[in-house]
């Protein structure tokens, strides 16, 4: 049996004083003990660790395993108000499900007032926005089905931010792809075609990773494996990339700006692909660090390249 | 999008190397001397024509260059250094638009810290005065943009794309309410923290 006292990692001020502690109790524990005499911070906005400046112990770690000494302090951060990632990921998703489907329809002030309730003469953007929504009822679905996440819960702010940038592109991209001075591709038919066949392919992919990173973590769980190629043909690609979710994330997206010929969507595409990278690069450097046998052939997003 | 669940890196304070500072004290004499010359260029031509009309034209090209590079300079303060005292958020404003009197003092100021003290104390008066010289500049410059179609790409075209640039300008200035004023307290903050510095310096002595 231990003590133990919480400190705020800036101000030094002694919040919390824990006695009478299992040496087998857990972060997590302490977490909802701590919550208990300051209610207002409840478990996931609290950061413990062990030393001010340094890295969150996880709510798993077990105190007994912890390399406190005789004086067992801990220091705390408030991570600011905290929202699941569920309901983020579904907010963020639906926005754009609905709003291209408001231009797709032409709802009334967004087009001059003779085009109201009207529709396009061009096919490909009937098929466009077929593409476009069953993009993001995909998402929705494994959100709530398919994704396991690490971690339950972000920062509040982040909803404002990830909306703003999905709800503003997903506008701005159905302004013109609807839009009755609309250009079709200049390849015509031969262009949509194969847009849609890579659209198609690297929907497929992505789904197929998803499912096959899910297979990789048991129910409630929050391990992490080095994925590996499994018998779907699709997830041979992790043979060369670390997160080949994103790689076909990308090719669905090329395929979206090839088959709409809009500037707006190869934009979103863009700017995806350089966060994408970014998180690629990180979760690629994770595996790396965690892992001694990671294979090396492996790059972060695009086979041999990057 | 996701972020990380947890604490943001702390910021490792380190100074620029020998290389970057020649760089940067360099470019920020160079982005004077720019900014001198846009700023000398205006003046005459104002004083030759007696009005605001056609002022932009006259200093267009130098201004094109320099603002190409105060672009470059994002790019490299990004890539080589946090430590540096200025924010990117100050650099990005000037970014913004053309008519920057501070800019000049600022960056003759960029190539020596000791000066920092008349620095932040000019900016007081000289941010209001320069944000209110661009906001008078764009102003008188959208009755033109309106009618020349200025920047301004319209539809039908083969990449499904517009932009106009005289709604852009008035939003660029609507931006400045909720810009300016948190761009003018974090000056003043810097401030405090930069001259609170140089205070405990002299009394160490």
């Amino acid at each position: 049996m231990k003590h133990y006292e919480i400190l705020d990692a800036k101000t030094k001020d002694k919040l919390c004083f824990l006695d009478k502690v299992e040496p087998n109790a857990t972060i997590g524990e302490i977490k909802s003990m701590f919550h208990k005499s300051h209610p207002q911070w409840y478990p996931t906005r609290q950061s413990i660790r062990l030393d001010a400046k340094g890295k969150s112990l996880k709510d798993e770690d077990v105190l007994q395993h912890l390399p406190v000494g005789t004086t067992a302090t801990f220091y705390f951060r408030d991570l600011g108000a905290q929202i699941s990632w569920v309901t983020v990921f579904l907010t963020e998703y639906m926005g754009p499900l609905v709003l291209y489907l408001m231009f797709y329809f032409r709802v009334p002030f967004i087009y001059a007032a003779k085009y109201d309730f009207t529709t396009s003469k061009h096919w490909v953007v009937h098929l466009a926005c077929m593409c476009h929504s069953f993009h993001f009822v995909k998402r929705l679905l494994e959100t709530l089905f398919v994704h396991r996440f690490s971690h339950g819960t972000m920062p509040l702010r982040n909803i404002f931010k990830n909306c703003t940038y999905y709800w503003g592109f997903a506008a701005w991209m159905a302004y013109y792809i609807n839009h009755p001075l609309y250009t079709p591709p200049i390849y015509g038919e031969q262009q949509i075609r194969l847009a849609l066949v890579l659209f198609l392919f690297c929907q497929i992919g992505n789904f197929s990773i998803h499912i096959a990173l899910r297979n990789l973590r048991p129910p409630g769980s929050k391990t992490r494996k080095i994925p590996y190629p499994t018998k779907n043909p699709f997830t041979w690609i992790f043979l060369l990339v670390s997160c080949p979710n994103y790689t076909y994330e990308l090719g669905a997206w090329l395929g979206f700006t090839l088959m709409t010929q809009c500037l707006p969507v190869a934009f979103f595409t863009l700017v995806g692909f350089i966060q994408m990278t970014v998180w690629a690069k990180g979760k690629h450097r994770s595996y790396l660090k965690e892992f001694r046998d990671y294979p090396p052939l492996r790059s972060p997003i695009l086979p041999f390249i990057l | 999008m996701k972020t990380t669940h947890g604490d943001v890196a702390a910021r490792k304070k380190k100074g620029p190397g020998a290389l970057a500072t020649a760089y940067l004290v360099i470019y920020n004499v160079v982005m004077t001397a720019g900014w001198l010359v846009i700023a000398v260029g205006l003046v005459r031509a104002y004083l030759a024509r007696g009005s605001y009309h056609g002022l932009y034209y006259s200093i267009e090209k130098p201004l094109k260059f320099f603002q190409t590079g105060a672009l470059l300079e994002v790019l490299s303060r990004v890539f080589l250094t946090w430590a540096v005292t200025h924010s990117v958020r100050e650099v990005r404003r000037r970014l913004l638009f053309y008519f920057h009197f501070e800019i000049i003092i600022g960056y003759s100021f960029n190539t020596s810290s000791w000066l920092n003290p008349l620095r932040y104390t000019f900016f007081f008066a000289l941010y209001p005065m320069g944000v209110s010289g661009e906001l008078l500049t764009i102003y008188a410059a959208l009755p033109h943009v309106q009618k020349t179609g200025l920047y301004s790409v319209t539809l039908p075209n083969k990449y499904n794309f517009s932009f106009d640039y005289h709604g852009f300008l008035i939003l660029a200035m609507v931006s400045y309410i909720p810009l300016f004023p948190q761009l003018y307290f974090h000056m003043i903050r810097q401030r405090k923290k930069v001259l609170g510095h140089v205070e405990d310096y002299s009394k160490v002595e």
